[in-house]
């Protein structure tokens, strides 16, 4: 059944085309239909969200849409006529832009050449002056600050999706694609991105938001399309006409509603209060300093304890030290001054290997980049949980770590066809399980989890967090860092608060709220009567 | 709802067809090449059906009945203008001179585990002579001769053999070394640059001989000239080669002599406007006309015909064959028969070198007086005295060789008049 | 108007369909092959019958030939493919085994006795071409550890370093009397071969296989084993698929790359150990006809699997021996250069396929 509002149901005759019509989409990769007849239409001047779990067939129909991809079947119109897009070249010349979910920039060249690479203007890339002004103030203008001159490889994430948002813009883009747009952003700068949207939906430009929250396509969209399992389950939905809940059904179908619904996920889950009577902090950053990419001071002086049984949040906008802090931790960036201490043992200048051994986990920000080999089969990417271990085998137990792999999967949830299936091939939820499993199989006394949920649907970030307040629970410590402002509300018995790579403020769960955090994120301190001074 | 239909696009499998078709018909229009490295016109005799046999062409080297078979193992490839292309036009004028020999070659091969593997298998095929061109065959050829006892086997510039199907053969290229140098040394005088530079691939006996011949030419048209050696450690390599000529020419040197296989020297010291003498086969001064004073050239063809005949009558057994110059193993560009000095040569050198090549070729002044005492080294030291002479084993530096006698005064020294020292061993 | 050809990327293949693509583009490589023989004047069927005959199917002459020339491209391709594997570019193989036949001569003929009992002896040389092929790519390895130079760049230098090295020795202290070459092994430091036992059986004379080809197939074996079996197995393929999560999950890349780098380096010293233990028996200029080079495309052809490269080895060393068959050498340089083309080039269609969508005007 398709629940579609009267208003859109059928193209009503000397009504305007819709900018974007697909009809009867249908796509098959390999064994998989990943699409089966889907439908999506949005209007010049509309922002339209598309809403569905992982695997739902979301950013293939964006794809095909933005020539990316062939659809196998299906129609496709723009502004009423029908057409064939055969590669993003074409669809860009025909206003069609998309902001993938990863990012396709060249890392080595800077911010203005990967906007100008390709663009039909400027011809050639001379006087380089003027335009750098041009895309600065064209950032400036959409509230999307970059720096044209820096290289990407050296940008956050979320600085990153500045720059593909830029790049979309302009080449002219009259159709605006976002998968994922708000997963890198700040909380505190969602406010302004759905603004800059919203001016431009009021210039014209047809906005199309793929997401999983649904929060944000509350508060930010016209109209909400649903897809499920391939299929468009509902379609045009006016935003004035659904709540939450009754996305999250469609989204999910009613069966799964109860466990999971609208924003359950988000809702709080109190782990037990930290045992307070340890002598010594599991974690203890003191006076820490560290080189960023860039050769900026990415972290200044940072001061910093986790607990047993204890989640402290780290919050701050994208590219304030996050990043830095948990490679210092880690061991994968050396710390330029100050100490850490795991479990009142100084572990500063300790290789990974060491630190690992001691009892440290960790959960990366990039989980494709630096969590997983995607390559290797999920077997192999479980063992690497091995290397960690002071006297890990020389030989590798085959029999036992398939039999432990295959419990850890179970336990843990990951959706898989078999252990031997590259782990690459996973959903970005079931890949995040998989670090998950590696990482607490080896029984972590601190697990480090950066943006442990990013783009993950409802389901895998509810499982996803619960793993976190059930390790905590069983006395181990975790740091969450995380741009998502809810999650660490809902998690976290302390939050610190990064602001240019110092230690803005920390303030405990009871004082804690969301407007207090985003000032703190913006580096406004002092009028802060829950901060606590550092 | 209007539905596209499926563009599954036929695969281009005719495409593949059109493009092999296209170049089948391109073949069909070529004429096949009979031949290669400025070889000979096809025999009359060969067939196009039968490209095989075609002696000088692209082909398969195999023996012909009825035919005395000749193999050559080649170290370069036959188009290398120095070495090699010496030797294979050796082996056209092989089949020239002696009636009903077939010959084949097989070209650029290494010198590991190849080098046995190409004799053995044209042993196998039945040639009846199998010639190794380079020193690095050596003990190949040894090996594969003992195998095949039936089979005679020649290797050329070593020292082993076995007294009946393994012999080697070298010939006195020290000689028309010496008379190069007496041209250089002239060239040199009347141009006032009294240093003459010689590029030396490796400090070992033969290049060592070679350029202290060359040094006792130059000293004898020029007493006070001096000969600057550079070691490239390299057969043939031939920007290394051009390289090395150049820093002798802006060390000062008039005439470069190269010892090395190509003709790059000859290009460098024509590009100065200075003078250039070649090696190794008769036409290397075609790389700069103008700026070649000679050649001192190996001439194999002569050789490998009396082999041949020396073979056919019974009456070859394998040993040490050092040739002189009586032999016409070697020659110099412009001085034989029929042929004018180069333009650059210094007209009052000519009789000179006229006459004491002509000593050389009757056998009156053989490798033997070349090195003849009073002879100081180039510290000053003498190392042979008032008409002391040197023997085979000295002039090749044998020693700790089975069947061989050591040498009592080995060529590891450098004559008078040379300027540099030996890489010590 | 627009090109009507179309490429799209395939997804993955299976394994037949795979091979399928390899044995079609074998085909089209002879089909071109031929006519380039044509063209030159030889019969192509008859060249090919010759090639093959030489290489393959003309009795044990043959297949000896073959098995000797691979050895030493089985033994430096191991090396090269477990560098590629963790994709360390160790394109210096030929350096290595440069340096392994020194140090193994350098056992054989000065540093042990010439009695020293065979068994002895011969170890005594692997492990000295081992230790000096792996500690001289263990350099390039280091450098790239420590200092991040590239590590083609550094292996690539040290092969001329190595050549330059090696003919010190054979030109200079090691020489005999003279001559560029170093003494005749003792026959303790010869490997055993096939035609040592033609006293007794007359049919194995001139059969120069060798005890080094047993030798690199265990290597092979010992390489294959050692991937799927070891931590360190695991860690070479961790570190080649994503450096980053190998760090992150507590391998020290920096160590591994000289480790590794070692075995690659050590696997191409055992190569120079047993040419020279093998079919040299002494130090000369120039035995290695670029072995170590061949061996990187060896190692690709073989998708870096160690039970592919004894294949590809064998395959492609019997394209060498056969192709000596075809005179003059740049034509069978041809030859071998066209199949090449094409089987590298047939890899293409392994990722993409292409598809035909008409001659149309652009829309």
């Amino acid at each position: 059944m398709i629940v579609t509002s009267p208003a859109h149901a059928s193209p009503v005759p000397g009504a305007v085309a819709p900018a974007v019509e697909l009809c009867g989409i249908s796509k098959r990769f390999g064994e998989t239909l990943a699409l089966d007849g889907a439908s999506f239409a949005v209007q010049r001047g509309q922002i339209a969200a598309l809403l569905g779990e992982n695997g739902a067939g979301k950013t293939t129909l964006m794809q095909i849409l933005a020539g990316v991809q062939a659809a196998d079947s299906g129609e496709l119109r723009l502004a009423g006529q029908r057409v064939e897009l055969a590669s993003p070249r074409q669809a860009i010349a025909r206003g069609v832009g998309m902001v993938h979910q990863h990012f396709q920039l060249v890392p080595t060249l800077t911010v203005a050449e990967n906007i100008l690479l390709g663009a039909p203007r400027p011809r050639f890339l001379l006087g380089r002056q003027p335009l750098h002004v041009e895309i600065a103030a064209l950032g400036q203008r959409l509230q999307l600050p970059v720096d044209p001159a820096a290289r990407v490889a050296e940008l956050s994430v979320g600085e990153r999706q500045r720059v593909e948002l830029l790049k979309a813009l302009w080449r002219g883009a009259r159709v605006l694609i976002l998968d994922e747009p708000t997963a890198v952003l700040g909380p505190l700068e969602l406010g302004p991105f759905f603004r800059a949207l919203r001016a431009l939906a009021a210039s014209g430009t047809a906005v199309v938001l793929i997401t999983h929250k649904l929060t944000e396509v509350l508060a930010a969209a016209d109209v909400v399309t649903v897809l499920r399992r391939g299929r468009t389950v509902a379609r045009d939905l006016p935003i004035a006409s659904v709540d939450g809940d009754r996305l999250g059904r469609l989204i999910l179908g009613s069966e799964e509603t109860a466990a999971a619904t609208g924003e359950a996920a988000a809702a709080p889950m109190t782990p037990p209060a930290p045992a307070l009577a340890a002598s010594a902090p599991l974690l203890r950053l003191r006076r820490v300093s560290a080189i960023g990419q860039r050769g900026e001071r990415a972290l200044d002086d940072v001061d910093l304890e986790v607990w047993a049984g204890e989640i402290v949040g780290v919050a701050g906008v994208s590219g304030n030290g996050q990043r830095e802090l948990a490679q210092v931790i880690v061991g994968l960036r050396p710390a330029l001054a100050g100490r850490i201490a795991l479990a009142g043992q100084e572990i500063t200048r300790l290789p990974v290997r060491e630190r690992l051994a001691r009892g440290l986990g960790y959960v990366p920000e990039d989980r494709l980049g630096d969590g997983i080999a995607p390559a290797l089969s999920v077997q192999h990417n479980l063992a690497l949980g091995l290397f960690r271990q002071p006297r890990a085998p020389w030989l590798l137990p085959w029999r036992a770590l398939a039999q432990r792999s295959a419990e850890l999967v179970a336990e843990h949830d990951v959706r898989l066809q078999s252990l031997a299936q590259a782990a690459g091939q996973l959903s970005g939820g079931n890949v995040q399980k998989l670090i998950l499993a590696r990482e607490i199989d080896a029984r972590p006394r601190l697990l480090i989890a950066a943006q442990p949920t990013r783009g993950l649907d409802l389901g895998a970030t509810a499982a996803v967090r619960e793993r976190l307040c059930r390790l905590a629970a069983g006395g181990c410590g975790v740091l969450l860092i995380s741009e998502d402002l809810d999650e660490i509300l809902a998690l976290a018995q302390r939050v610190v608060v990064l602001f240019r790579g110092r230690v803005a403020g920390t303030i405990d769960r009871a004082a804690a709220s969301a407007e207090a955090i985003g000032k703190l994120m913006l580096g406004r301190t002092a009028d802060l009567a829950a901060a606590e001074p550092v | 709802m209007p539905v596209l239909e499926k563009r599954r696009c036929p695969r281009p499998r005719w495409l593949l067809l059109a493009a092999s078709g296209a170049l089948l018909l391109a073949g069909c229009k070529r004429p096949p090449a009979q031949t290669a490295g400025g070889a000979a016109a096809p025999t009359p005799g060969s067939t196009p059906a039968a490209p095989i046999a075609a002696a000088a062409g692209s082909a398969i080297p195999a023996p012909i009945a009825g035919k005395f078979n000749v193999a050559f193992v080649y170290i370069g490839p036959v188009g290398d203008g120095g070495w090699t292309y010496a030797h294979d036009q050796g082996r056209q004028q092989l089949e020239k001179l002696v009636p009903d020999v077939h010959t084949a070659y097989v070209e650029s091969v290494a010198e590991g585990a190849d080098a046995a593997q190409v004799i053995r298998g044209l042993a196998r095929k039945g040639f009846q002579l199998i010639v190794t061109t380079s020193f690095g065959y050596m003990d190949a050829t040894e090996q594969v001769a003992r195998e095949f006892p039936g089979t005679k086997f020649v290797h050329v510039s070593g020292f082993k053999s076995n007294g009946s199907n393994f012999g080697n053969l070298f010939g006195a290229m020290e000689s028309m070394k010496y008379l190069a140098g007496m041209i250089a040394g002239a060239r040199a005088k009347a141009d006032g640059r009294p240093r003459v530079g010689y590029i030396a691939p490796f400090p070992i006996a033969e290049v060592i001989r070679l350029g202290n011949a060359l040094a006792l030419g130059v000293r004898a048209s020029c007493p006070e000239c001096t000969l600057t050696v550079r070691w490239i450690h390299t057969w043939f390599d031939p920007a290394r080669e051009k390289e090395a000529a150049e820093s002798l020419l802006a060390d000062g040197a008039g005439v470069v002599v190269t010892g090395a296989d190509s003709t790059g020297p000859l290009v460098a010291a024509a590009e100065r406007g200075r003078w250039g003498i070649g090696y190794d086969s008769a036409n290397a001064c075609q790389a700069s006309p103008a700026r070649c004073l000679t050649t001192p050239y190996w001439n194999w063809g002569a050789i490998y015909a009396d082999l041949v005949k020396q073979i056919q009558a019974g009456t070859w057994r394998g040993g040490n064959d050092y040739r002189d110059v009586d032999s016409g193993i070697v020659g110099l560009a412009g001085f034989m028969e029929g042929e004018q000095p180069a333009p650059g040569v210094p007209a009052e050198v000519v009789p000179e070198v006229r006459a004491v090549l002509d000593r050389m070729r009757a056998g009156t002044f053989t490798r033997f007086d070349l090195f003849k005492g009073p002879l100081k080294n180039n510290q000053g030291a003498l190392v042979l005295a008032a008409g002391q002479v040197l023997t085979q084993e000295d002039l090749e530096g044998i020693r700790g060789i089975a069947g061989r006698r050591d040498c009592a005064i080995c060529m590891n020294w450098l004559v008078e008049g040379v300027s540099g020292e030996l890489p010590k061993q | 108007m627009r090109w009507p050809l179309r490429i799209v990327p395939r997804h993955a293949l299976g394994r037949w369909p795979r091979a399928g693509i390899a044995l079609a583009a074998i085909a089209l490589a002879l089909l071109l092959g031929a006519l380039f023989l044509w063209a030159a004047g030889i019969d192509p069927v008859a060249a090919y019958a010759a090639i093959g005959r030489a290489a393959f199917w003309g009795g044990a002459y043959a297949l000896s030939d073959t098995a000797v020339k691979a050895t030493p491209l089985i033994l430096c391709g191991l090396g090269c493919a477990l560098a590629f594997r963790m994709r360390l570019w160790n394109v210096g193989a030929e350096g290595q085994l440069l340096l392994g036949a020194w140090a193994a001569s350098g056992v054989a003929s000065f540093w042990l006795p010439a009695a020293t009992p065979r068994p002895l002896m011969l170890a005594a040389m692997a492990l000295a071409a081992l230790l000096a092929g792996g500690s001289y790519a263990a350099l390039a390895g280091w450098l790239k550890a420590r200092l991040n130079v590239s590590e083609i760049l550094s292996t690539l230098m040290l092969v001329y370093v190595a050549t330059h090295f090696n003919n010190f020795w054979i030109f200079g202290p090691w020489s005999q009397s003279g001559f560029p070459l170093t003494p005749q092994f003792p026959p303790a430091a010869q490997l055993w071969r096939l035609s040592d036992a033609a006293a007794q059986v007359p049919a194995l004379g001139g059969i120069g296989l060798h005890a080094g080809f047993a030798l690199a197939l265990l290597t092979a074996a010992i390489c294959w084993w050692s991937l799927r079996q070891t931590r360190l197995g695991l860690a070479i393929d961790a570190v080649g698929d994503n450096a980053a999560t190998a760090r992150s999950v507590g391998i020290d890349v920096g160590r591994t790359t000289v480790l590794v780098l070692a075995l690659s380096g050590a696997c191409a010293g055992l190569a120079g150990m047993v040419e020279v233990s093998g079919v040299v028996l002494r130090l000369q200029e120039r035995f290695s006809p670029g072995y170590g080079f061949t061996a990187i495309i060896v190692a690709w052809l073989a998708r870096l699997h160690p039970a592919l490269v004894v294949v590809v080895a064998l395959l492609f060393g019997g394209l060498l021996v056969g192709c000596r068959e075809v005179q003059p050498a740049g034509i069978a340089m041809l030859l071998q250069g066209t199949l090449l083309f094409v089987v590298v080039g047939s890899e293409f269609f392994v990722r993409y396929r292409l598809r035909w969508c008409g001659w149309r005007a652009h829309e």
